[in-house]
C-alpha cells in the first residue's frame, strides 16, 4: 500500500495516498472542481486551466488535475482569487468559441456551456475572436462532423485518437494562437486514417466533434405512409439508452426501448441480436472450415488466425494499417449489415412487402456503423441494405422530441421473424462477447457437449484488460470433427484499437499463434462505443458490462444455434451456413486503404 | 524554368537520410530537415512525409504537427531565392511594415499576406517572401535576410534594390548596401 499523506482542502483535513491529484483528493471530500481537458480515460494534459486552485503559500494558482498532493498542503478551491481566475479562464475560452449555443447540436450537452451557466458569464469582457479566424466545418464524413469554431483545444480528441485508439488521425498543428486540431495536411476526416469510431465525439466536451445525425431523415421516413419503416437495435443500446433518459448507468431498458420505438411509429421493431446469432452460425462455421483447411488440408491460402469482422471501426483500421492481412478477416458482414440484407429480401418476402418501400433503420452504439452502411458493397439486397443509422444518443433525442415519458413505459417485446435473440447475441455488446458466443456454439457443434465452463459463462474472455487470451482443449469430438481431436483452440480478445495494434503487431512479427481473435474498435466493446451516452468512463463501462451479462443470464436460450428464428431462417431461406444465399447476402470483402 | 509541383524526393535519398540518423536523439527533426533540403523546392511534400512516416513509424499526423510547429519547415514549394522580413517589435517600430509593403508589390503577394499567410512564392518559383517573429538582431533593426545573408538598418530604397538584384539574370552575388 502506498504512503498516506494529509492535506487540507478548504480547511477540511483529508488523508490520501501519495500521488493522488488535488482533483481526486477534493472529490473524496465532496468538493467538485470543474474540469474541461481532464478525462478519466486519458492522460493528464493540464491545458484548459479551468481546474486551477490556490495552494496557500504559493503565489501561482495550480491546476488541480495535474498537481499531486503533498503532505501538509493547504488547498483552497473556492477563494476569491480562484473564483476570479476561473471566471476569467472561462471567459477567455468563450472568446475563442463560437457561442451560437441555441443552434448547436451539442446544446444542453456541452461542458463549456454548462460551466458558463454555472459561473453566470453574462457579459463578455474579452473581444470575440471567432470572426477573426477562418474556421472550417468538415462535413464530408458520413459519421462525424468537425467544427473548428467550437474547438477549445483541450486536445481530448487528440489524446483519445492516440492513446485509446492508436489511430492518430487527429493531431495538434501550428502553435500559439494559431494552434488547431487537424488531420494530416488538414484533409477531411473522410480522407485520412480516421476509423469513424467516434471516440473523439464521445470525449469532446463541446460541439466541435459531433456525430452526423439522421434524425430528420428518419422522422420523414416514418411520416411517409407509403414506406414500411423497420428498425433494429444493437445489443449495447439497451444497456446505454437509459442513461440519456433518466436512469442510472447499467440499467437494462430493453422492454421500454421496444415500447418507445413502437410509439415513435416504426412499423416493425426487431433486434440486431437475431443477426448476431446468425453471425455466430456463419462465423463459427467459417472458423471450423478454416481450421480444417489449415490443419488438415494444409491449404496455404487459408489464413489463421481468423479475426472477427463485427466492428466497422476495426475493419477500417485494419484496411488502413494492415492491408496485407485482410485475408485474416472473417468474410461475415457485421450483424447490422446482415440484418439490412435480410430485411429487404427474407423479411420483405415473408411479409409480402415491396423492398423498394422498406426503409431500414438501425440504432447503434456506434458512429462507424454510419460509414459501414454507406459502403458501396453494402447493396446486396439490390437496394441500400441499411438506409439510416442512428446512435443511442440520437434515439434518445427522438424519444424526447416525441414527448414520450420513458420511465413510465410498459415493457414490450420485439416483433417476430427477426426479433428473437439469445443470450449469446446479447453479449456481442461487450468485449469478449463475440468470442464467448462463438465458443458456446462451435464447441457444441464439434463435441456435442456444452462448453466446459460453469453455467456457460466463459469468464477468461470477459473483463477489462486490453488484451485477453484463452484456450480450450477440444476432446472427445463427434465423428465428423475428429480432425480437431486434441487441438487446443487458442483465442484472443482485444478492445480499443491501441490494443488491436498490439495483437496485430505480434501476429505480423510471427510471435503469436492464435486460431481466433475478437477485435473491437472501442474500449469495452460496443457498450463503450462512440455513439453511446456521454460521458462514458471506466466505471460506467463496467456497469454497462454487468448489465449485458445479467441480460444474458436472464435469457431462456443462451446459445446462438438454438435461436428458433435462426433455425427457421436456415430451414426456410438460407438452407445452410456458408451456403449460396449466405455467401451472397451475409458475406463481404474488404478494401486495402493507404495510411494517410 | 521547369516548374513541377508534383516534385517529391526520391525515396532512395530519404532512405539514406533515415539510415544516417537512425537511433540518434531528435532523429525525426534532422530527417525532416534534410529531406526538405533534398527537395528541389526546399519544402516537405506530402509524399515524402508519407514515406518518412511509413519508415519511421511516426504517425503521419504527428509529422504534420512537427512540420507546422517549426516555421523552418515549408509545406509549399519555395522560390529559388528567399527574402525574410523581420516583423518583431523592434523592427516594426523601425518600419519593417514599409519594407514588407515594398515587397508585396509582387503580383499576388499582397493578397496572400492579407489572407493571413506568412509566406508567399512567385508563380515562376523565383522568389519567396516570408516574415519571422524575430531574428534576435534587434539592435540592427529593421532586419531582413536574403538567401541567408542578414542585412541591417534596411531602408525602402535598399530593399527594392535587393529585390531587383534577385530578379536580374546575372545577379550580383556579393551585393553591398551602402
Amino acid at each position: 500500500m502506498r504512503k498516506k499523506i494529509k492535506i487540507s482542502i478548504n480547511g477540511e483535513s483529508v488523508e490520501v495516498e501519495k500521488g493522488t491529484s488535488i482533483l481526486d483528493a477534493a472529490k473524496q471530500t465532496g468538493v467538485i472542481i470543474p474540469t474541461l481537458c481532464y478525462h478519466k480515460d486519458l492522460c493528464i494534459a493540464g491545458n484548459c486551466r479551468v481546474c486551477v486552485v490556490e495552494i496557500v503559500g504559493q503565489k501561482r494558482l495550480a491546476p488541480a488535475c495535474a498537481t499531486p498532493c503533498e503532505d501538509g498542503m493547504d488547498v483552497l478551491t473556492n477563494s476569491f482569487k480562484v473564483r476570479n481566475s476561473r471566471k476569467h479562464i472561462i471567459e477567455l475560452l468563450l472568446s475563442e468559441h463560437n457561442t451560437e449555443c441555441t443552434s448547436c447540436y451539442k446544446n444542453g450537452g456541452c461542458e463549456l456551456q454548462l460551466l458558463a451557466s454555472e459561473y453566470k458569464i453574462m457579459n463578455q469582457d474579452f473581444i470575440n475572436l471567432v470572426p477573426f479566424h477562418n474556421y472550417t466545418i468538415d462535413m464530408f464524413s458520413p459519421s462525424i462532423i468537425k467544427d473548428d469554431s467550437k474547438c477549445i483545444r483541450c486536445q481530448r480528441c487528440v489524446r483519445t485518437c492516440a492513446e485509446l485508439q492508436g489511430v492518430n488521425a487527429l493531431t495538434m498543428s501550428y502553435k500559439g494562437d494559431h494552434a488547431k486540431v487537424t488531420t494530416f495536411f488538414e484533409k477531411a476526416m473522410n480522407d485520412v486514417v480516421c476509423t469513424n469510431c467516434g471516440q473523439c465525439v464521445n470525449h469532446c466536451p463541446t460541439g466541435a466533434l459531433v456525430e452526423k445525425n439522421y434524425i430528420e431523415e428518419v422522422w420523414n421516413a416514418i411520416a411517409d405512409k407509403t414506406k414500411h419503416v423497420v428498425v433494429q437495435t444493437a445489443p449495447a443500446v439497451r444497456v446505454g439508452l437509459g442513461e440519456e433518459l433518466g436512469f442510472d448507468p447499467g440499467t437494462r431498458v430493453t422492454g421500454k426501448m421496444v415500447a418507445a420505438l413502437k410509439r415513435l411509429g416504426f412499423d416493425a421493431v426487431m433486434d440486431t441480436d437475431f443477426t448476431a446469432d446468425l453471425t455466430i452460425m456463419e462465423e463459427g462455421t467459417e472458423l471450423l472450415t478454416r481450421l480444417k483447411g489449415a490443419l488438415v488440408d494444409k491449404n496455404p491460402t487459408i489464413k489463421l488466425p481468423m479475426a472477427t469482422s463485427c466492428s466497422p471501426g476495426w475493419i477500417k483500421y485494419i484496411e488502413h494499417m494492415y492491408p496485407n492481412y485482410l485475408d485474416h478477416l472473417s468474410t461475415c458482414k457485421s450483424p447490422q449489415q446482415m440484418f439490412g440484407a435480410l430485411v429487404k429480401t427474407y423479411y420483405a418476402k415473408a411479409r409480402n412487402l415491396d423492398p423498394d418501400k422498406i426503409v431500414s433503420v438501425s440504432i447503434m452504439p456506434c458512429t462507424a456503423k454510419k460509414f459501414e452502411a454507406n459502403r458501396p458493397e453494402m447493396h446486396d439486397s439490390n437496394y441500400r441494405d441499411i438506409d439510416y443509422v442512428l446512435t443511442t444518443r440520437e434515439l434518445a433525442i427522438m424519444i424526447k422530441q416525441a414527448g414520450i415519458d420513458f420511465l413510465k413505459l410498459k415493457d414490450m417485446h420485439f416483433d417476430r421473424l427477426m426479433g428473437e435473440s439469445t443470450g449469446a447475441g446479447v453479449i456481442f455488446g461487450a468485449t469478449g462477447g463475440v468470442m464467448e458466443a462463438a465458443l458456446r456454439t462451435a464447441y457444441e457443434i464439434v463435441t456435442g457437449r456444452e462448453v466446459p465452463f460453469d453455467n456457460l459463462n466463459i469468464t477468461p474472455v470477459r473483463g477489462i484488460e486490453g488484451v485477453r487470451e484463452a484456450s480450450i482443449k477440444i476432446e472427445n469430438t463427434l465423428k465428423a470433427w475428429s480432425f480437431l481431436e486434441g487441438v487446443e483452440l487458442k483465442c484472443a480478445v482485444a478492445h480499443g484499437l491501441v490494443n488491436a495494434k498490439k495483437v496485430m503487431d505480434s501476429i505480423v512479427s510471427g510471435k503469436s499463434h492464435y486460431h481466433f481473435i475478437e477485435f473491437m474498435a472501442c474500449p469495452g466493446g460496443c457498450l463503450g462505443g462512440g455513439g453511446q451516452p456521454i460521458p462514458t468512463s471506466p466505471e460506467i463501462r463496467a456497469k454497462r458490462a454487468e448489465a449485458i451479462y445479467a441480460e444474458d443470464e436472464g435469457m431462456p436460450v443462451r446459445k446462438s444455434h438454438l435461436n428458433p428464428e435462426v433455425i427457421k431462417i436456415y430451414k426456410d431461406f438460407l438452407i445452410t451456413p456458408l451456403g449460396e444465399k449466405s455467401h451472397h447476402l451475409l458475406h463481404t470483402k474488404y478494401t486495402p486503404r493507404n495510411r494517410f | 524554368m521547369n516548374v513541377n509541383l508534383e516534385n517529391q524526393v526520391d525515396t532512395k535519398i530519404i532512405d539514406e537520410i533515415i539510415t544516417k540518423h537512425k537511433g540518434k536523439p531528435g532523429e525525426l527533426l534532422t530527417v525532416m530537415e534534410e529531406v526538405q533540403e533534398a527537395n528541389d523546392y526546399k519544402y516537405l511534400d506530402e509524399a515524402s512525409m508519407g514515406y518518412i512516416s511509413s519508415k519511421s513509424k511516426v504517425p503521419l499526423s504527428q509529422i504534420y504537427s512537427v512540420a507546422t510547429f517549426y516555421s523552418f519547415f515549408n509545406l509549399k514549394p519555395q522560390g529559388k531565392h528567399t527574402i525574410i522580413v523581420c516583423r518583431g517589435t523592434a523592427c516594426h517600430t523601425k518600419g519593417s511594415k514599409i519594407l514588407l509593403d515594398d515587397l508585396t508589390t509582387l503580383p499576388g503577394c499582397k493578397d496572400a499576406f492579407d489572407a493571413g499567410e506568412t509566406s508567399f512564392t512567385t508563380d515562376d518559383k523565383l522568389i519567396t517572401i516570408k516574415t519571422v517573429a524575430c531574428f534576435g538582431q534587434c539592435a540592427l533593426a529593421p532586419v531582413v535576410a536574403v538567401d541567408g545573408v542578414i542585412y541591417s538598418n534596411v531602408t525602402s530604397e535598399q530593399i527594392k534594390k535587393l529585390l531587383e538584384n534577385l530578379q536580374e539574370e546575372n545577379k550580383d552575388e556579393n551585393i553591398r548596401l551602402s
